[in-house]
């Protein structure tokens, strides 16, 4: 795949706006690229799927310019849809950021749009769509800015290495908006493909019977370290790469190299490990730092690492490898000539002992406990508890070694190093804590200090994400005034990690080196870590601040930045429209429907929801009129951080023909308060609470116009084993049903149950 | 001569089974560097995969027949599985770790594996796994290791020599120092694998060098030599003799059991007949 690049070497006098002292030496030069954004047709897996290509390749052209350097952009969308590039990590004026119906509204299907803007800084970044999903199917890129000549920061032994810029991503066979159905609806289906069910068999088999018991009385699903299950992992667009020579060198034995890598991934974090030998961390979100020596090193969604690898010797090429956070999937690059070194593969995680841990950190009330560790900087991971590397393998039931692990973890318990992945083995990983800036870092000393606070709130189990338990288009902007020094304090509340990331700013974040603390654009934060970063107010715009995770921040977890007493932006015509489109996203309702064709019956549901709001319809269809025919439909809102508790308003319709008694009367049915129904074409409104209880039984309280109560309780989808799930229901008017589900596929599986009403049957389950 | 056709037309039925399971079959011969028959399992268990490939390793050529799915994977991809599992092959190295955990017999020699360059590098990868010292010991003492081993496999074809030559004095004579070479071994020098190996032979070694020693009567000498020449076979293997030595064998010794030896040239020379028959048996094995 070739670059089409296309230099336009105008000598231009010095523009006024650029901000930089440029040596008059230096003509000023604008470097222009076309960039055509294209649907496509790929195929990763063995089946052709969509995609998009820019210029007909995937990833999108690495865009490379010298800092001093004025960059003119052309982006011609030729999709069927709306499109949007954004400069990640880069400075310059909001109009040129790319955020649609933010800082300027999307670019239309077969258009084109110019982003120009100086360059300012050098580092590596990359660049991607920031439109609904497009980020997931190709639309990530690197972006490159070289130090100019002369620059007082250049680094002999580093900058002037040869350099391979490399962007990091995955790939799923799935449509992006079907995965973000999926994870809205708790499908726990890339559990399954991931092999990471966790159900009560597995867990008996594994000796964890209570952990699992426990995990469920704390109203958990089975956690994983991500969410989506990936084909392929892709680096520059493939899954393996040898690279032999760099700039037409040959390379041998003793050669070092600068590997520029972005995390262009949707969702996944990734391990980077070589196998010849220490990695050494030279810049970080496209700012130096002092370098640092690590066996490992993990890349947040949307972070750029710069790390320099040696090849230790001749007629061999070293894996470089890159895994996915849950290990189940990973990349490589082969550097060097000759036969192939590999990587030690990353050990599966021992998902158990992570429950084991969440148990201990989950109170009652879906808060997290840190029991008094102050976490931050991704110093202490709770997750070393899974990786056998670190905490030794997975031992067989009544292994002598086992009492030993177990003993000096006693030991350790209380001790600040248990989660300490540095102190509890040989293995060095990095952590925000050994970055460095190698120059100084302060903020103006004189400038008045704004505090903002952040609590990251979520929950998995409806996969909602929000900051302070509210979603973007929940929120008010949050209004900063030009000069001021903003400090924000971030404080993971949920169960999942988050790398968050702000526009057009770089911000420094506080790790104990002073004033060389380093400067960063996106911070990693795990699950109860407390991180603090501050940044100088100093560009006019409305600054998106969010969670890069993309179908996190597609559910509304961020917020707007924005400068007080701005001018208006010219891209922006109609800023009401244009919020309106951007509340759109985390807005959007998530369709999903499920139905049973049994022996006995049609079972079904179908249900749209969204961060607060469920519409819901099940219905019971009988084939005879004795059976009748039952449907409930709810509208519910769902209350308080963990959504544990929804009110309802309902109608039921059931029409069912009653066995008549000897004396040819029709029996009524009495439920357990002794109120009677007749069932025979009901026609009811009723008003309810929903409320999980621990171990995911929901409790569903209803009281119907006629003065009927009906209290009933439910549980769905418990996972007895990879692919089993047993469900139940009883209710005060005396019907009960117990079933059982084996998933075949996706959106198949072969289901049996019996049911008061209808007996016993047997058939198969469709779902979308 | 009917069994003969049954067996024929079974195994015929059994291979084209096999081959039926796997589709758009494609079939690649490469080197797979291993041991023994365990190994062959290892080998075997990690390549194979239903309906994408299957692979039949041979322990005496070191190749391993692949036949794979064209369309589901390549041979590339079936090495590496093969080299995670510890094995070095044509196309990747085992990683150090997966090696190290190969059991002993397994631990083949790894002649692929070029020594680091610089001493910082190899710093880096002692620390990064923490196992593999005895891995980098190793590299950095194979000159060391085997000069140490020389001697013992010198006393040994000097021994051999003298049985060829029917000499029960001298046969003794170099028993003895066979004897002294053995005990002048440092072992904890020697590269882990041979040191697994030296460790399963020494007493045996002992043993029948002493026995051949405290007697002149040539045939209890050659009863000896029969154990004695298993245990240095076994042990040349791992640890790799300076020049190219060949494992002969002698249908006839051992009262028709046969018995092997190991000598330096290729043409043979009976230890176990001598003039009687001094050129009965055959090459069975080249060890480079």
């Amino acid at each position: 795949m070739v670059i089409q690049k296309s230099f336009c070497k105008k000598l231009l006098p010095l523009a006024a706006f650029f901000t930089l002292l440029i040596s008059n030496l230096f003509a000023q030069k604008i470097v222009r690229y076309d960039l055509y954004v294209k649907d496509t047709i790929v195929n990763f897996t063995g089946k052709q799927k969509r995609a998009i290509a820019v210029n007909g390749q995937i990833p999108m052209p690495t865009l490379t310019f010298t800092e001093g350097d004025t960059a003119e952009i052309y982006v011609h969308n030729e999709l069927n849809e709306e499109t949007s590039l954004h400069w990640h990590g880069l400075f310059l004026p909001n109009k040129e950021d790319g955020v649609p119906n933010l800082t300027q509204m999307p670019i239309k299907p077969h258009t084109t749009h110019l982003y120009r803007f100086a360059i300012i800084q050098h580092g590596t970044h990359w660049y991607h769509s920031h439109t609904v999903l497009q980020e997931q199917i190709g639309m990530y890129g690197n972006f490159v800015m070289l130090k100019k000549q002369g620059d007082p920061t250049f680094r002999k032994g580093i900058d002037d290495l040869p350099a391979v810029p490399v962007v990091l991503s995955e790939w799923t066979d799935y449509k992006p908006e079907n995965v973000h159905r999926m994870l809205h609806n708790a499908s726990d289906w890339f559990a399954i493909k991931k092999n990471a069910t966790q159900s009560y068999g597995e867990a008996i088999k594994a000796g964890h019977f209570k952990t699992k018991l426990k995990n469920e009385w704390k109203r958990m699903l089975a956690m994983d370290v991500s969410d989506v299950y990936y084909d392929k992992i892709l680096m520059n667009g493939n899954p393996s790469t040898d690279i032999t020579s760099i700039d037409g060198k040959q390379l041998k034995a003793g050669d070092k190299i600068r590997l520029r890598i972005s995390n262009g991934g949707a969702s996944s974090y990734f391990w980077l490990t070589y196998a010849g030998g220490r990695i050494t961390v030279v810049a970080n979100d496209g700012n130096d730092v002092e370098p640092v020596e690590v066996d490992r090193l993990i890349i947040a969604v949307s972070e750029t690492y710069d790390v320099v690898v040696t090849i230790p010797a001749e007629n061999t090429a070293f894996e470089f490898l890159a895994t996915t956070e849950d290990r189940t999937n990973s990349a490589s690059y082969y550097i060097g000539n000759g036969i192939k070194q590999l990587m030690t593969p990353q050990p599966r995680l021992k998902y158990f002992e992570g429950m084991k841990m969440m148990n201990g950190m989950m109170k009652m009330n879906g808060d997290l406990d840190d029991m008094g560790m102050n976490m931050s900087l991704n110093q202490m991971d709770m997750n070393v508890v899974m990786y056998p590397e670190i905490t030794g393998e997975l031992k067989k039931k009544g292994d002598e070694e086992r009492k030993g692990m177990e003993m000096k973890n006693d030991h350790s318990n209380h001790s600040d190093n248990q989660y300490n992945s540095n102190a509890l083995s040989d293995i060095v990983t990095l952590n925000y804590a050994m970055l460095q800036s190698p120059t100084k870092t302060n903020l103006p000393k004189d400038a008045p200090v704004k505090e903002l606070k952040f609590e990251l709130t979520g929950n998995m189990n409806r996969y909602v994400w929000s900051l302070d338990n509210k979603v973007v288009s929940e929120a008010d902007k949050i209004l900063i005034k030009k000069g001021e020094n903003i400090r924000i304090i971030l404080y993971n509340g949920s169960m999942m990690r988050h790398p968050m990331h702000l526009h057009g700013h770089d911000f420094r974040v506080l790790n104990g080196q002073g004033d060389n603390a380093p400067l960063k654009n996106i911070v990693d934060i795990m699950p109860m870590e407390t991180d603090t970063l501050e940044f100088n107010a100093n560009v006019e715009g409305d600054w998106f601040f969010h969670c890069h995770i993309l179908y996190h921040m597609m559910s509304g977890m961020g917020r707007v930045l924005s400068y007080e007493k701005q001018a208006a932006n010219p891209l922006i015509p109609n800023p009401k429209l244009a919020q309106r489109k951007l509340f759109a996203d985390d807005r959007a309702f998530h369709f999903m429907a499920e139905n049973d064709f049994a022996t006995n019956g049609n079972d079904g549901m179908a249900m749209l929801q969204n961060t607060r709001w469920s519409i819901s319809t099940e219905w019971r269809l009988g084939y005879t009129p004795h059976h009748g025919k039952e449907t409930e439909t709810h509208i519910g809102r769902y209350i308080g951080k963990m959504q544990w508790l929804m009110p309802f308003i309902g109608f039921d319709w059931r029409y069912r023909k009653m066995e008549k008694d000897g004396m040819g009367m029709i029996k009524g049915e009495k439920n357990l308060f002794g109120q009677t129904n007749t069932k025979d074409n009901r026609r009811q409104f009723s008003l309810g609470v929903a409320y999980t209880l621990p171990m995911l039984v929901i409790l569903q309280t209803e009281i119907y116009h006629d003065g009927n109560v009906r209290v009933q309780l439910m549980r769905e989808d418990i996972p007895v084993a990879k692919r089993l799930r047993m469900s139940f229901m009883l209710n005060s008017d005396k019907e009960y049903m117990a079933g059982f589900k084996y998933i075949v596929g996706k959106n198949f599986a072969l289901s049996t149950h019996y049911d008061s009403d209808m007996g016993f049957g047997a058939g198969v389950t469709i779902n979308y | 001569m009917k069994s003969i056709i049954l067996m024929a037309a079974v195994a015929l039925l059994s291979t084209t089974a096999c081959q039926a399971q796997i589709k758009n079959a494609k079939t690649a011969t490469v080197k797979v560097y291993g041991n023994c028959g365990m190994c062959e399992t290892t080998i075997e268990k990690a390549a194979n995969k239903t309906k994408v490939s299957t692979v039949d390793w041979n322990e005496e050529t070191k190749m391993a027949t692949i036949t794979y799915d064209s369309k589901k994977t390549n041979v590339d991809a079936v090495l590496k599985n093969i080299a995670l599992a510890g094995y070095d092959n044509q196309s990747f190295l085992a990683p150090d770790a997966a090696y190290n955990k190969l059991p002993g017999c397994c631990k083949y020699d790894r002649e692929k594996k070029t020594a680091m360059l610089t001493q910082p590098a190899k710093d880096t990868m002692t620390t990064m796994q923490n196992h593999t010292n005895h891995q980098h010991d190793g590299m950095v003492n194979a000159t060391q290791e085997t000069n140490q081993l020389t001697a013992v496999f010198d006393s040994y074809f000097s021994l051999k020599d003298a049985l060829v030559k029917t000499d029960g004095t001298i046969a003794s004579a170099k028993a003895k120092d066979l004897q002294k070479a053995i005990n002048a071994v440092k072992m904890e020098k020697l590269a882990m694998d041979v040191h697994n190996s030296w460790m399963k032979v020494l007493n045996n070694l002992k043993e029948d060098a002493e026995h051949i020693n405290i007697t002149k009567d040539i045939a209890h000498q050659r009863d000896y030599f029969m154990s004695l020449s298993t245990n240095m076979y076994a042990l040349i293997k791992v640890a790799k003799p300076t020049e190219t030595v060949y494992y002969q064998y002698c249908p006839m010794a051992n009262e028709g059991k046969g018995a092997n030896w190991l000598s330096k040239e290729s043409g043979v020379k009976n230890p176990y007949y001598g003039a009687q028959m001094l050129t009965c048996g055959k090459t069975v094995e080249t060890i480079k």
